[in-house]
């Protein structure tokens, strides 16, 4: 989920996806590379994602990925449920 | 596009994705460089490289299908790098599984018997009981109408077996096999008719067109397979019946027969018919054999009331009347015998393949050390062993198709039952697939599990050399071999028991001359030849016909060949009151053309030819039972069934008539043929000459007395004794085949673990004779290894042999299951072999040189 929403912002290579997990989340978060590639490889093949080979900002060669329409939705769902989570979540801590 | 497609893709364009992924990964450490200023900080900021791409690549691709095929090339390589032990390997199991697949086959076909009727198991005959038959006195029974009624059995049903003379103007007379059953019986069968129809209830009304139904056996060889034969007319025993249709190949219900006609219910209650006759019926839901016998011995005493309390009657399967299936428990033992031997193969593969694992520990080793779980290394090593096995079945499907032609071929000469035909069914390929996986897997589990266990740092240090397999290998080896010679015991005792049989039959003495013999069997049909004078100046004829034949010494004539039977006979003898003996009905020259030499007394004579005849002559075990120690000759017996005492004039030897019982002597008695002519006789003819030579001569010399007599079993005495003894020859000769090879398996695993064993210990035994230890030291210690393991073989397999012959208990002539003289035969060829098996290692360790041997290390 973390990975998709990251994607929302655009296009992004798996060490940028990285990086932005780790920034945004506040150094907080921080994604392991082991299971990042992973992660990414089955988001693909679920065709949540797409990559295609571009430039990097440093001009090297690097893959990035895309949120596909499929992903969006995912998303859209994930991030729904999420919320319903964490209200229940955060109302359970605040009554007790 | 779905996961799949994309995997598949991926499939296609592996390399590609390779290097996306390298290239990913590298630009990714490359970045992580930039931040972390070095690679290696990097790296172990990264974690496991090879473990991401691992995990990457697994997602993409099949990669447990993909694993096994690299486990499959694997195997193969590492099979064909060992071309020698792969070999031998798959002899061994072709031989094996070939065997046994064989086996399979056979028993499969000959108890593959539908016999195209409902529900087989749920018929059920009515027979009288052990108690009655064994007393003598044959109770009366309800008749068809009355057991008609019964509850417990619906379609009630009868049927006879007789041999039919048939004959038509489209070929030569022949005999063939007749069942009459009533149309209740055809109610229970399933299989239509190929032409025609079936026999109904309209055949069995008095003025009904007499019918027949054909096989298709004999449509085919006598009417060629003719389609218009239905409503053409053919005489069966000399009645016209028209042929009403073909019931298709392999229909044989209630017997293996030629021809169906109709048994009415009037030819049933003729007195004494019901006897000859069969009865069964389909049980009915819910009834068992003894709830139905119950209700039959209820009726029979409300029938007879004067019946006592003893049980008349047993209701038993149908399927004992099939003699396959009743032997089946001797085909099981083929079958457990033959398992052995695989199983012998197996353990000889598992102890060549522990062998090899000590060689292969290093390897294996690296091959955990660089991250393969041991779980993969498992797999691995049985990938190996079942594609050595699968190896070893496609060989063995070849042998397996040659042991079925050469089966086919012998079985053919004796008498075998129409449905059977002996072929490769899908079911024998699923037991061939089975059994090679299984023995794959049977020999790989040991030394796989072995291997996975090595000691990783110990064996890469050691080289190879030194990485001991282990005591826990040799302990497996050890116990491999142990069970290879009980294995070996079991059928080496089941061989013994069935080769001591034949050796009995052919030993017993004959007591007559079978060279030179010709013997037919004629049977003259009643409707043509209705008296007792007809049938003696047929048979009078025919004799004198077949004596002008050039060549031909002698012709005689006898109700039953030896091997063949006799005439159950009750009688009074003389100082005995009733009792019960065999006859044979013979005329005078029998005596003479069998060569057979008279104890005592005189052979019969031209006065015995004529029909008051008072003279019989009895066999030895016959004087025996009845007059120990008396002289037989002047003594009188009588028979029941005709006229007046009969006086003793000769005593002959015993000859074998039943040929099941071989050391059971029947008291038998020789009646003159005038005195008791028989409609069916089989002819016997001594030649000068080769008797087989004369068979054509003598069809055609039947043939110009009675166009439409067939001489039936034109055979040589030798080969209708060869017939009879064919099973047990078989069973012996298969068992003993078995044997050897399950030996010659057993001696060489005896003799690779042994010789493996004295190669390792090479520097021991330098050491030894180094220290003063003789060769003859040498020698002990070698055997004594490898005479241990037989002797734990023998003390398992012994016990074991015992219980599991008695399973061939039926098939034993003359010898008792746990015959001693056999069990010390096994244990003395199995130590031989045994001592035979350690020789070869035990000269090698004694040839050690000291030096040598102490050097190399």
């Amino acid at each position: 989920m973390l990975i998709l929403k990251t994607l929302t912002r655009g296009p992004m290579h798996g060490y940028g996806i990285a990086q932005s997990i780790h920034q945004i989340s506040d150094e907080v978060l921080r994604v392991e590379e082991g299971s990042l590639y992973p992660a990414l490889h089955r988001l693909e093949l679920d065709g949540l994602i797409d990559s295609e080979w571009g430039q990097s900002s440093n001009n090297r060669r690097a893959k990035f990925y895309r949120l596909t329409p499929g992903g969006r939705k995912q998303l859209t769902q994930e991030s729904a449920r999420w919320r319903q989570i964490a209200n229940a979540i955060a109302r359970v801590m605040e009554m007790a | 596009m779905s996961r799949f497609t994309k995997r598949l893709r991926a499939l296609w364009r592996r390399s590609q994705l390779d290097r996306d992924l390298e290239d990913e990964l590298a630009f990714h450490l490359a970045m992580g460089t930039e931040e972390h200023g070095d690679l290696p900080a990097a790296r172990r900021g990264f974690g496991n490289v090879a473990g991401v791409k691992e995990s990457c690549r697994d997602l993409w691709a099949f990669t447990s299908i993909e694993s096994w095929w690299q486990d499959l090339r694997y195997a193969c390589r590492t099979l064909a790098a060992h071309p020698m032990i792969t070999c031998v390997a798959i002899i061994a199991l072709a031989l094996g599984i070939g065997a046994n697949t064989t086996v399979f086959t056979v028993i499969t076909s000959a108890l593959n018997f539908d016999m195209g009727v409902k529900q087989l198991e749920r018929l059920a005959i009515i027979v009288p009981s052990d108690a009655a038959r064994r007393s003598g006195v044959v109770p009366p029974l309800p008749d068809f109408r009355e057991l008609r009624e019964l509850k417990s059995i619906t379609n009630l049903a009868a049927y006879r077996y007789a041999e039919v003379n048939v004959s038509d103007l489209r070929a030569l007379p022949e005999r063939y096999s007749c069942v009459q059953m009533t149309a209740s019986g055809w109610a229970v069968v399933t299989r239509k008719p190929l032409f025609g129809r079936e026999l109904g209830t309209a055949d069995e009304l008095p003025g009904a067109t007499p019918a027949v139904l054909l096989s298709h056996r004999i449509w085919e060889k006598r009417w060629g397979g003719d389609p218009s034969v239905v409503g053409q007319v053919v005489r069966v025993d000399e009645v016209p019946r028209v042929i009403i249709g073909v019931m298709p190949p392999g229909m044989q219900f209630p017997e293996d027969t030629d021809l169906w006609t109709p048994l009415t219910l009037h030819d049933l209650l003729t007195p004494g018919a019901q006897r000859s006759a069969m009865i069964f019926g389909q049980l009915a839901p819910g009834a068992t054999p003894a709830s139905a016998r119950t209700e039959i011995e209820a009726l029979a005493r409300r029938i007879f009331p004067g019946l006592g309390t003893q049980p008349i009657v047993n209701v038993r399967p149908f399927l004992e009347l099939i003699g396959v299936y009743d032997s089946r428990a001797l085909l099981y033992a083929v079958l457990c015998a033959v398992g052995f031997v695989l199983l012998i193969v197996c353990a000889d593969i598992a102890n060549l393949l522990l062998a090899r694992a000590a060689a292969r520990a290093r390897e294996i080793s690296i091959r955990i050390a660089i991250g393969a779980g041991r779980a993969r290394i498992v797999r691995q090593l049985l990938v190996e062993s079942v594609l050595l096995s699968a190896g070893g079945g496609v060989a063995g499907w070849a042998v397996a198709v040659a042991g079925l032609r050469w089966f086919d071929g012998m079985s053919a000469q004796g008498r075998r039952p129409s449905w059977v035909h002996f072929s490769m069914d899908p079911m024998a390929f699923v037991y061939l697939a089975a059994i090679s996986v299984g023995a794959g897997i049977l020999f790989g589990v040991a030394p796989a599990l072995e291997l996975a266990r090595v000691d990783v740092s110990g064996a890469i240090k050691d080289g190879g050399r030194g990485a001991d397999g282990g005591i826990r290998a040799r302990r497996a080896s050890a116990l491999l071999v142990v069970f290879q010679m009980a294995a070996c015991v079991v059928l080496l005792a089941g061989a013994g028991l069935m080769v001591r049989s034949s050796v009995k039959l052919y030993n017993a003495p004959l007591a007559f001359q079978p060279a030179n013999v010709l013997t037919m069997q004629i049977s003259l049909p009643e409707r043509k030849y209705p008296k007792a004078d007809d049938l003696i100046a047929f048979y009078s004829k025919l004799r004198d016909r077949l004596r002008s034949v050039p060549g031909v010494e002698g012709v005689s004539l006898a109700s039953n060949l030896p091997f063949a039977g006799y005439v159950p006979l009750r009688g009074d003898v003389e100082g005995h009151g009733p009792t019960e003996f065999g006859g044979l009905v013979v005329d005078a020259g029998y005596l003479r053309d069998m060569q057979i030499r008279l104890r005592r007394g005189r052979t019969f004579n031209a006065l015995d030819e004529a029909s008051d005849s008072a003279s019989v002559i009895v066999n030895e075990s016959f004087a025996d039972r009845y007059w120990p120690g008396d002289n037989p000759l002047g003594k009188h017996l009588k028979r029941t069934a005709a006229g007046g005492w009969l006086t003793v004039i000769g005593v002959v030897p015993d000859i074998q008539q039943d040929f099941r019982r071989l050391l059971q002597r029947d008291p038998l008695i020789y009646v003159p043929h005038a005195a008791e002519p028989q409609r069916s006789f089989y002819v016997i003819a001594r030649a000068g000459v080769a008797a087989v030579s004369l068979a054509e001569t003598f069809r055609r010399a039947v043939q110009s007395l009675d166009e439409n007599l067939p001489a039936e079993n034109v055979i040589t005495l030798q080969d209708h004794i060869a017939q009879r003894r064919l099973s047990v020859t078989a069973f012996g000769k298969l068992f003993t085949a078995f044997a050897v090879i399950a030996l010659l398996l057993a001696a060489m695993g005896l003799y690779g673990v042994i010789s493996y064993a004295v190669s390792r210990r090479t520097q021991e035994i330098g050491l030894r004779m180094a220290m003063g230890g003789t060769q003859r030291d040498i020698l002990g210690l070698v055997l004594r290894q490898g005479m241990w393991q037989v002797a734990i073989g023998l003390a398992c397999g012994l016990p074991l042999a015992f219980l599991c012959t008695r399973v061939l208990n039926k098939a034993l002539i003359g010898v008792s299951p746990g015959d001693p003289l056999t069990f010390a035969g096994v244990v003395l060829v199995l130590g031989f072999t045994g001592i035979l098996g350690c020789a070869l290692p035990a000269w090698r360790a004694m040839s050690v040189d000291p030096l040598a041997a102490l050097r190399c290390e």
